[in-house]
């Protein structure tokens, strides 16, 4: 469907990369400490630098800038793609079980005692893979892989996950407090090993622009797909796979963080139309900026106390989704 | 039950009993009538005795949940007390049967000399060691109402805030429940002679309270006339969480000579952000240890480096329980976080 000249297109692309760049800096000069555009350039292309603001600004907030704008781009592109593969647009990226599955990751190792830094984030991620594989063998059907059954799959998983951890909760007793935290989407006193996890996600970032033109024929369904000659069977696990993992190193990295990967995709679609190519390159950009900006409203807004992340992005981001849901005739 | 056929002329035919006959009616026989009707009477025999037995369990259950305790009208109470939520609360005579909800309260009844009368305690009750033998209630939010019940206790103790709930419960279903919750070392003071006059235990208590306030006086003694210390104290690391405004440990900060830094991020609990961790740059840092809570190397965290406290060593780490748990204990935590303050006006001593 064209959504208007090659000239608008381009256009919103970079004003979409744009206002990245200038999200990045506004998130990275602005917090407790101001530091102005012209300082952050300097500690960017100078390096480490030593004195206080300095050392504030590679050792806390630039990680934790980071971080925000991976995690948000990632849980964007995962939504988008889950909503392309199962045309539903209310699907979030959690459905698919993944993020029950890293929280139970995360459940045992406090339970068990082990340290928070690393081992929090890397069972979250084992739980979330395993969660995945689980949910992708129960999806299979004589070698056809039936999304809904998956979808459905996940969902059971979720809740059964969920039981789970609440038994864990009470008999952990006073860990709970851990568990609580982590689950909470959350940003706070995440640094650069929480980057280092999340890098993993970036050529994952990647992979569904390689399958734009798919997603756009599987919006008319696996059947006519086939028809059309789309290797059905070979996207969906790819994409699927992609989209999962995607959550599953958010998810490990700041907890469950909500509304961005269901509202970020339509947002979207809204400015450059439905064509995937379009709406994943966008998504991944508006998902990181408004992660971001998001992180430092929850940064600044009750200082010296900070809001957890996930408070700020359904503040915002449940209005925006009644006012598309009002707006649009057609999601 | 043996059915025959009316006509006399089939059984002739000689069929045998254990054929199914088909017949248009059913006769019972003189002999079986008989039997039918010993049915009835046995039957009808049974169901009235069913029913005397359930009005007498009826009767019997009616009798017992009328027993709940009235305050009789003529004699004055003798123990009366206000609690911590502000309600009058009046006892007949000391207390000898008390269930505590929550570890502090616990406690300070052991530390009042009324352990051997203590019948319940919540889950997490682990101090003295006497307490962990002791019948449990169920946890913090959610104590279990009917096994608090079935001890019948005559003074329940119990804390704000979530438990509010659970006391309110009790509280309908005339349990008597008394709420000390002290947020200050007054508060605690205050408390345990409360309680002393509840367990009948007013010298105990008094010569308690004396003794834990010439600790709080010996503290005050050692550090007097010094600098105030900033002091940030962490509750959790991840995210940085810290004691806020009206803490227990807000106000043993300021005993031991320190200003606590997280007291400008609200009330409770609050997180506190990293970056202006770094820029207020407290004197010391403490961190609680426990089991909610696993520091680690501090010195190690990412910034840290920057800190004054860390470049001098003064970083500590002291048990959660003797800074969290309003009770007699918070008086040892107290002359710990004055030691760290200031190591050299304690020296020698224990």
């Amino acid at each position: 469907m064209p959504t208007g000249s090659p000239w608008t297109r381009r256009v919103w692309l970079s004003l979409a990369v744009v206002f990245l760049v200038l999200s990045l800096f506004l998130c990275l000069a602005l917090g407790s400490t101001s530091i102005s555009f012209g300082r952050v350039w300097d500690y960017l292309v100078g390096g480490a630098a030593d004195d206080p603001a300095g050392v504030i600004f590679w050792q806390l907030r630039l990680p934790r800038v980071l971080l925000a704008f991976i995690v948000g781009a990632c849980l964007a592109t995962a939504g988008t793609i889950l909503q392309g593969l199962l045309l539903n647009p209310l699907t979030d990226p959690y459905v698919t079980g993944v993020s029950s599955g890293a929280a139970l990751g995360a459940t045992i190792g406090i339970v068990v005692g082990l340290p928070a830094v690393p081992w929090l984030s890397l069972l979250a991620l084992l739980g979330g893979g395993l969660a995945l594989l689980l949910v992708y063998a129960l999806g299979q059907r004589r070698g056809h892989l039936n999304i809904y059954v998956l979808l459905l799959a996940g969902v059971t998983l979720s809740q059964l996950l969920s039981a789970v951890i609440s038994v864990l909760m009470v008999k952990a007793g006073e860990d709970l407090h851990a568990l609580l935290y982590w689950i909470m989407g959350s940003f706070s006193a995440r640094g650069w090993l929480e980057v280092e996890i999340a890098l993993f996600a970036l050529p994952l970032l990647a992979v569904p622009l390689f399958f734009a033109r798919e997603l756009d024929i599987l919006l008319q369904g696996e059947q006519r797909a086939l028809e059309l000659g789309v290797d059905v069977e070979r996207v969906k696990k790819i994409l699927l796979v992609t989209a999962a993992a995607l959550t599953a190193v958010a998810v490990s990295v700041s907890g469950i963080i909500g509304f961005v990967g269901l509202v970020i995709p339509h947002l979207a679609r809204l400015v450059v139309g439905p064509r995937h190519r379009k709406v994943l390159a966008l998504s991944l950009v508006l998902g990181a900026a408004i992660m971001g900006l998001s992180d430092l409203a929850a940064r600044v807004a009750v200082a010296p106390s900070e809001l957890p992340v996930g408070i700020v992005t359904t503040f915002f981001g449940a209005p925006l989704f009644v006012y598309l849901l009002r707006s649009r005739r057609r999601l | 039950m043996r059915m025959r056929s009316g006509d006399p002329r089939e059984m002739r035919a000689g069929r045998s009993t254990g054929e199914a006959v088909r017949t248009s009616g059913v006769q019972y026989s003189g002999r079986s009538r008989g039997a039918a009707l010993r049915r009835v009477r046995i039957w009808g025999a049974t169901v009235a005795a069913m029913l005397v037995l359930v009005a007498a369990l009826l009767a019997a259950v009616g009798c017992g949940t009328n027993q709940k305790a009235t305050t009789p009208s003529a004699s004055p109470a003798r123990i009366a007390v206000t609690d911590d939520a502000g309600r009058a609360f009046t006892l007949q005579k000391p207390a000898t049967r008390i269930v505590s909800l929550a570890p502090a309260q616990t406690e300070m009844v052991y530390a009042v000399g009324a352990g051997d009368r203590v019948v319940g305690v919540s889950d997490f009750c682990d101090y003295p060691q006497d307490a962990k033998d002791v019948d449990k209630v169920g946890d913090f939010a959610n104590p279990n109402v009917e096994k608090i019940i079935s001890l019948k206790p005559d003074l329940v103790l119990a804390a704000s805030g979530v438990q509010s709930d659970a006391a309110a419960r009790l509280d309908e279903l005339n349990v008597p429940v008394v709420v000390l919750d002290p947020a200050t070392l007054d508060g605690v003071f205050e408390d345990l002679e409360k309680l002393g006059l509840l367990v009948g235990e007013q010298a105990k208590a008094k010569a308690l309270v004396d003794s834990l306030h010439a600790v709080a006086k010996d503290v005050e003694t050692r550090i007097s006339g010094r600098q105030r210390l900033k002091v940030f104290f962490e509750i959790y690391s991840k995210p940085l969480m810290t004691a806020g405004k009206g803490t227990l440990i807000e106000d043993l900060v300021r005993r031991a000579g320190g200003a606590n830094i997280g007291s400008s991020a609200g009330v409770g609990y609050p997180e506190f952000s990293q970056e202006v961790l770094i820029t207020e740059d407290p004197d010391v840092y403490i961190a609680v240890a426990g089991a909610q809570a696993e520091p680690g190397d501090i010195a190690k965290r990412p910034a840290y480096n920057q800190l004054t406290a860390v470049k001098e060593g003064r970083v500590f780490v002291i048990e959660d329980n003797l800074v969290v748990r309003s009770g007699p204990r918070a008086l040892q935590g107290l002359r710990q976080i004055a030691a760290f303050l200031h190591p050299d006006a304690f020296e020698g001593s224990e």
